[in-house]
């Protein structure tokens, strides 16, 4: 019950949270990779590294009219010291140009190039979003209909509505970090964030999901039917009227209370592997843990803190807004 | 699922529910040396399969122009494509080349085909970018005196302008609605190199009109080609027909009469050399359309096996952590979630062998993040049943409350999940699609080891209360608690 009497607290930290991950996604931006903006990403590790000014030279030497190109220092998987070049989408006689010149600079190795066109990254781009609609799409409507039936005081697509409140919330964690470190560290949004941002997606919706299971088994267990049959044109009707033998707010309070642990203990679970995952997995992966991370935390935040305190929240709106017009609004059959 | 507790019956049925657990980890046990095998044996029909990010190679795509072609032919002729530069891979002596039609209709309004090339372990890219490019594309077109009176005229005004005071140069001229090209005046007869069977060389005897032993270069084409052939000459007696190889004209040999029987002659002033080289590429196929290099990934060797070991490592160790968790706070229940865990990663390390699944980066980071969120249903599982025992009800019962009650919880999140893992698989492009794949398995085996594992385990324990206080009593709680 604590969550549910102290909710405006935990609804106001949740709207400071949402507000300042906007804050930051708008101030800073996101460094889009080239992944979904077309262009090449050159990889070269030397033994003995060269001075950053000179390997920029060089680049600059080997291809004509490369235009702006950047060369950000780092380490490759066996720990020797490494330059990231990346530069406009090049071409195969230009990328051999500038493999050479950079090999040359003190025995370096090429330990990976990728380049891509600018279709295939507006192509990607286009279908991740896409991707994302659809899911989104795809779970209100399943939540909906999973708890269709529900009924009492609010109706299944609120739970299916604030399933996709508390995801927003929980995706935009994760890509207010990204805009940090993009500003911070100049790590770009590649790919493998975007299945970060999916696995968060989806943990997000698995997290409110067992609330609202519990939510709806309580109301099952604390409410009263009453039937009444009528006849209408010769067929007869029965109408179903439910009552809660509890305030709604105490159900839903209880419910939270006993996901609570569950809730913990899943994350806690999860959040070990990822930090195995950070720790030890290679540098590839070390963003996509840190991603998954946020959105982890910010998932078992919202299902405990947010997604109930909001159904309770719209409860009360609708129940102030029902008795403060009574006279106009026409009997109901529920 | 109550039980009759005459004593007879409970020693069958406790039978029983020994017999079935010792089954289960059977199972699991057999399905695990099965994994280990085929992981370790050098010459196994199931091996793993690594991605180009974690076994090093070469990634290209390039794009097919189909512009001129008719769109219901398309996917046959990309097929035709692939099968050619699969040929053509081949020759590298690359261990399972993966080559494949991607086409993007889905969101772009214009279809684009591409072709996919990955070739595990080249590292070299530019002796693939240039082997493949060495493929030929052989055309057929048919001389258009329209298009070239038109295109003489056009040439007649410029020259006119440019002596003139003026110096405007006219372009873009159109006739009936059709932009002049500047291209050589030639038009497609459909007659590619799609239709060949195989190419040879050959040395033309001393002929009129020809050199003595002029190196040619012979082609054959398939029966459906041959009857195109036929047609085309027999309908454009007296034309020329220009023969095209990567868009330059190498010929334009007279129609004198229908040629019947499918082969071609090709010349071109070649040497013995050029013409040999010309016939071997061309029995290796010819490409049907046009291709372009659009973007290129390679990746050493040293570091996929880098990011290989790592993840591995972070794997194992996660495993034992998330195990080790699960102990401490649920004691013989955690040790129970263990073994449904280690079964979990058991049955997909099987199925990542049998389907196969290509191994990648990403998809070695998604198990590994799987690990945490597969005890899910155990945990929920697990909380049901606290709730049960600590009411009274005896640990097995509540083992089996647990189980119905936690059902719709399990149901209903791992319904969305997987829902979320199809879609993705649908939109995906190749990259999103592995992970999705992984995922969308992941949900349904986990599911699978806890309702089957977790409960024919649980339900073997020997049977208690709390009030009991013994030592049963004590392992069958959780937490904090005493």
């Amino acid at each position: 019950m604590f969550i549910i009497t102290h909710k405006k607290i935990f609804l106001a930290i949740a709207a400071v949270i949402t507000v300042v991950s906007i804050g930051l996604i708008a101030s800073l931006g996101l460094k889009v990779g080239i992944d979904f903006t077309g262009g090449s990403l050159t990889e070269v590790s030397y033994a003995q590294a060269p001075d950053k000014a000179a390997l920029e030279a060089a680049i600059d030497l080997a291809v004509a009219d490369l235009g702006e190109f950047s060369v950000r220092a780092s380490q490759n998987e066996n720990g020797e010291s490494a330059f990231l070049i990346r530069t406009r989408d090049l071409s195969e006689a230009e990328r051999v140009a500038l493999t050479e010149s950079v090999v040359a600079l003190g025995d370096g190795s090429i330990d990976r190039f990728t380049s891509i066109g600018p279709v295939i990254g507006q192509e990607l781009r286009d279908k991740a979003l896409y991707a994302i609609l659809a899911v989104i799409a795809i779970i209100i409507i399943y939540v909906a209909f999973a708890f269709r039936g529900i009924g009492t005081p609010v109706t299944s697509w609120t739970y299916g509505a604030i399933t996709i409140v508390v995801l927003i919330h929980d995706v935009l964690v994760p890509v207010a970090l990204m805009s940090v470190l993009g500003y911070v560290a100049g790590i770009e949004v590649d790919v493998l964030f975007v299945m970060a941002l999916l696995a968060v997606l989806g943990y997000s919706v698995n997290d409110t999901i067992v609330v609202f299971d519990r939510v709806r088994e309580n109301l099952m267990a604390n409410r009263t039917e009453k039937r009444t049959k009528r006849e209408e044109a010769g067929i007869m009707l029965e109408d179903v009227t439910y009552t809660l033998t509890k305030p709604y707010e105490e159900i839903v309070g209880t419910a939270v209370q006993e996901t609570l642990a569950r809730s913990i203990n899943t994350s806690v679970t999860t959040l070990i592997a990822l930090v195995a995952l950070y720790f030890l997995g290679g540098a590839v992966t070390q963003t996509f843990a840190l991603v998954l991370m946020a959105g982890v935390i910010a998932g078992t935040y919202s299902s405990i803190c947010i997604a109930s305190p909001l159904v309770v929240t719209y409860a009360q709106y609708r129940a102030k807004k029902a008795n403060q017009t009574p006279t106009q609004s026409a009997p109901k059959n529920t | 699922m109550s039980e009759n507790t005459t004593p007879e019956n409970a020693g069958t049925q406790a039978f029983l529910r020994t017999f079935r657990a010792i089954v289960v980890v059977m199972v699991v046990a057999g399905i695990a040396f099965w994994v280990y095998q085929n992981g370790t044996q050098p010459e196994s029909e199931n091996p793993f399969k690594l991605g180009l990010d974690l076994a090093g190679g070469s990634h290209l795509v390039y794009e097919a122009d189909v512009s001129k072609i008719d769109p219901s032919e398309v996917p046959e002729l990309m097929n035709v494509l692939r099968d050619v530069i699969e040929n053509r891979v081949n020759v590298f002596g690359v261990s399972e080349p993966i080559v494949q039609v991607e086409s993007s209709s889905f969101v772009t309004d214009e279809p684009i085909e591409r072709l996919v090339v990955e070739l595990p372990g080249v590292t070299d890219v530019s002796q693939a970018v240039a082997e493949i490019g060495r493929t030929p594309l052989l055309e057929f077109k048919l001389y258009d005196e329209e298009l070239a009176a038109q295109q003489d005229t056009l040439q007649n005004l410029n020259s006119l302008t440019e002596s003139g005071t003026s110096s405007a140069v006219i372009g873009n001229v159109t006739i009936n609605g059709e932009a002049i090209s500047e291209e050589l005046p030639f038009r497609d007869t459909g007659l590619t190199g799609r239709y060949l069977e195989t190419a040879a060389l050959e040395f033309a005897g001393g002929q009129s009109g020809q050199l003595s032993n002029e190196p040619l270069v012979s082609v054959r084409f398939t029966p459906v080609g041959a009857e195109l052939f036929e047609e085309i000459t027999r309908n454009n007696v007296n034309r020329q027909l220009g023969i095209f190889l990567d868009g330059e004209l190498l010929s334009a040999p007279n129609i004198n009469e229908p040629i019947a029987g499918g082969t071609a002659i090709i010349s071109g002033g070649f040497t013995a050399e050029e013409a040999r080289e010309l016939a071997q590429n061309l029995s290796f196929g010819a490409l049907p359309v046009p291709i372009e290099l659009q973007s290129t990934q390679t990746i050493g060797a040293s570091l996929g096996a880098e990011v290989l070991g790592k993840g591995m490592i972070a794997g194992v160790i996660g495993l034992s952590l998330v195990i080790l968790f699960m102990v401490l706070w649920y004691r013989i229940q955690g040790l129970v979630a263990g073994v449904a865990l280690l079964s979990y990663v058991t049955i997909m390390m099987a199925l990542f062998q049998i389907i196969p699944v290509t191994l990648t980066a990403a998809g070695l980071a998604g198990f590994v993040l799987s690990l945490g969120m597969a005890v899910d249903a155990n945990v929920l599982v697990f909380e049901r049943m606290k709730e049960e025992f600590n009411r009274g009800v005896s640990s097995r019962e509540a083992a089996r409350t647990g189980f119905t009650r936690a059902w719709s919880a399990i149901r209903d999140g791992n319904i969305t999940s997987l829902l979320s893992a199809i879609i993705l698989f649908w939109f995906g492009t190749s990259l999103v699609k592995g992970f999705a794949l992984v995922f969308g398995i992941g949900v349904i085996i986990s599911m699978l080891t806890a309702l089957v594992v977790t409960r024919t385990l649980l339900v073997t324990l020997p049977d208690t209360h709390k009030s009991a206080k013994n030592f049963m009593s004590f392992v069958l709680g959780n937490g904090l608690e005493k």
